[in-house]
């Protein structure tokens, strides 16, 4: 199969406002994709867009099958976590279970109850007991016994503490994703994703404004540490970002851009690395939240 | 369809609505079994009333008991048999209420709550959620009903029994004898299919606003119907007034909204179609419980019945139409 999810001209308009403007992507299998953007940029409506939760104009192929039209067979093979506080409060762990297990077909019950068993969950509990973090996790070990060709999540770790989430992405990437699966993943906090992305795509305005493999975006984005003699040298070659840290100024530039700046160039300015991906985002988002 | 993935969305309702579907009833019969059942025993094993007459044969008075013929006995023994299952009447009635409230909350709260996600997050399709809780409300729900109702009113009628046979009137043979305590069970699982065919409009429509309505669904439930009969009734005067002659829709609106808001109370197609139950007036023999299946079977060789499981389906796919789409909270 060449694409987990294929796009072309993507439009989804809410009466006159336009949420997703004609966007294009393709996402390839065994990827773990991070679909970045402020809030109202259009990621949540693109992802519901693909899992047939809303209709849309434009094509779109996941697995290829028709969001529209095909949802049903569509949903044997993808699961998604739309936001922490959905599943139903009166549900207890043991009925959770049995219900996955007898509704879908590629659900290893034992696989849940081993990650059930790791947690504090008690099977006879209910969801109206347990704190915003174990439903999360109760809801995690649903969704990774499920053998899923995509798995979708927006923002899965919203409103937890800093234990959850970090113990959440270890075992999504060490349980759980491997070739045959492809992750897409939206969230606020890209700290916490981007050392397990493999690529990742900005959105802004309901437009894609960057996407590339972490590879790439490696080798195109530069910060430099701008030693102080050599300000207006490197304001020169045109930063697409920069910003003082304890006096220093630390400039962002992108070697793809206008200035066509080179990697040895830079370093002839101070010391480089490669940005942060929090760095590069408000770099790229600049003047959206104005 | 596939049947186990249907087995699990019924077993999904039951753990979600357990309250009223199962404890409300639960509870209900034994408040009646207590209530009426202590009554009879307290009543007539402690202080005799003065006369004591059933169907029209006075059995005791002034505390003592009239020897009364074998032939009587065995009468009240039959009326007793066949008509023991009028005291889950208050059940059947209880059964309208949840059935309603079931169907106008049932996709409403699952877009109040957000758990319509995690639910369309698994491989089960819209319509077969959709039919999973129209066979709760009227086929689920009702079982619960007929199994409690049953068991309740053998016990009340067990107590009468034992409060009669302490009074001189041994009914225990006469009643184990009687056919109609066995059938009286089965005579109310075979009018289910009739509650079925009245009862679709109601949760067809009901279960249409519940997917619909984003707040409030009560108000749009019982609104739009009555304020489709304001409009009625003030056409129908207009034009009264216009042609001189009152026009015909106020008939069919009254008719229409209480097909649409009452369809879910057991028994309703009587009033429906018009013709009251002949069983209800009692017979030579007395009452007899068998006429009401066949006096409610005949209610389905009307064209209203089966208009209105059209327009009730039509509501229902409307509904599983308008969930395809439903995800924001």
């Amino acid at each position: 199969m060449s694409s987990v999810i294929s796009a072309r001209g993507l439009t989804k308009r809410y009466g006159k406002r336009t949420a997703v403007d004609g966007i294009d992507f393709e996402i390839p299998a065994g990827r773990i994709v991070g679909l970045i953007g402020p809030n109202g940029s259009g990621k949540t409506t693109t992802l519901k867009a693909a899992l047939g939760l809303v209709p849309f104009e434009g094509h779109l192929e996941v697995l290829g099958f028709d969001p529209r039209t095909q949802r049903d067979d569509l949903m044997q093979d993808v699961c998604f976590i739309a936001d922490v506080a959905i599943l139903p409060r009166w549900l207890r762990v043991k009925d959770a279970v049995d219900f996955v297990e007898g509704v879908h077909p590629r659900f290893n019950r034992e696989r849940a109850e081993r990650y059930i068993a790791s947690t504090k969950l008690e099977p006879t509990m209910k969801v109206r007991q347990m704190s915003k973090g174990m439903i999360v996790q109760l809801h995690l070990a649903l969704v990774m016994a499920i053998d899923a060709k995509l798995l979708v999540l927006d923002e899965p770790t919203l409103g937890l503490d800093i234990i959850y989430r970090k113990q959440f992405y270890q075992n999504l990437l060490e349980d759980y994703f491997d070739e045959q699966k492809t992750i897409v993943i939206t969230t606020h906090q890209v700290e916490e994703v981007e050392h397990i992305l493999t690529d990742l795509m900005f959105i802004r305005d309901g437009r894609i404004v960057l996407a590339a493999s972490m590879e790439e975006i490696g080798e195109r984005y530069i910060e430099v540490m701008v030693s102080q003699d050599k300000v207006s040298a490197a304001n020169a070659l045109q930063p697409i970002d920069r910003r003082t840290v304890f006096g220093k100024s630390v400039m962002l530039f992108d070697s793809a851009g206008p200035a066509g700046v080179s990697r040895q160039q830079l370093a002839a300015l101070g010391e480089t690395r490669n940005p942060s991906v929090a760095d590069l985002f408000v770099a790229t988002m600049k003047g959206s939240y104005a | 369809m596939n049947t186990k993935t249907m087995k699990w969305l019924l077993q999904r309702e039951f753990w979600e609505y357990k309250g009223s579907m199962f404890w409300a009833p639960v509870i209900v019969a034994v408040l009646l079994v207590v209530l009426m059942g202590g009554g009879l025993l307290y009543g007539l094993a402690q202080h005799f009333p003065s006369q004591l007459t059933i169907d029209g044969y006075t059995v005791q008075t002034g505390g003592k008991t009239i020897r009364v013929a074998l032939d009587v006995q065995k009468r009240i023994a039959l009326i007793a048999s066949g008509t023991y299952l009028g005291a889950a009447v208050p059940l059947f009635g209880l059964l309208a209420v949840v059935v309603f409230s079931y169907c106008l909350g049932t996709l409403h709260d699952e877009q109040r709550d957000r758990s319509i996600l995690f639910w369309k997050s698994l491989p089960v399709s819209d319509s077969m959620t959709v039919l999973s809780k129209a066979a709760t409300a009227m086929i689920v729900a009702p079982l619960i009903t007929i199994v409690l109702g049953t068991v309740s009113s053998l016990i009340l009628l067990f107590i009468l029994c034992l409060v009669t046979s302490l009074n001189g009137i041994d009914m225990f043979g006469a009643v184990l004898g009687s056919p109609d305590l066995y059938l009286s069970p089965l005579r109310l699982l075979a009018l289910l299919p009739v509650y079925v065919v009245w009862a679709l409009p109601t949760v067809g429509w009901l279960m249409l606003v519940s997917s619909w309505a984003r707040s409030k669904p009560i108000l749009w439930a019982v609104g739009v119907p009555l304020v489709g009969l304001l409009i009625a009734k003030w056409v129908s005067l207009a034009m009264g007034e216009f042609a001189g002659e009152p026009l015909n829709i106020w008939h069919y609106a009254t008719d229409t909204v209480a097909r649409l808001l009452t369809g879910v109370v057991p028994g309703i197609w009587y009033t429906f179609t018009g013709n009251g139950p002949a069983a209800l007036r009692p017979g030579d023999n007395g009452f007899d419980p068998g006429s009401l299946v066949t006096s409610s079977y005949a209610t389905l060789g009307t064209a209203d019945a089966w208009i209105g499981v059209a327009i009730g389906a039509a509501m229902l796919y409307a509904a599983m139409r308008l969930r395809r789409y439903r995800d924001e909270g």
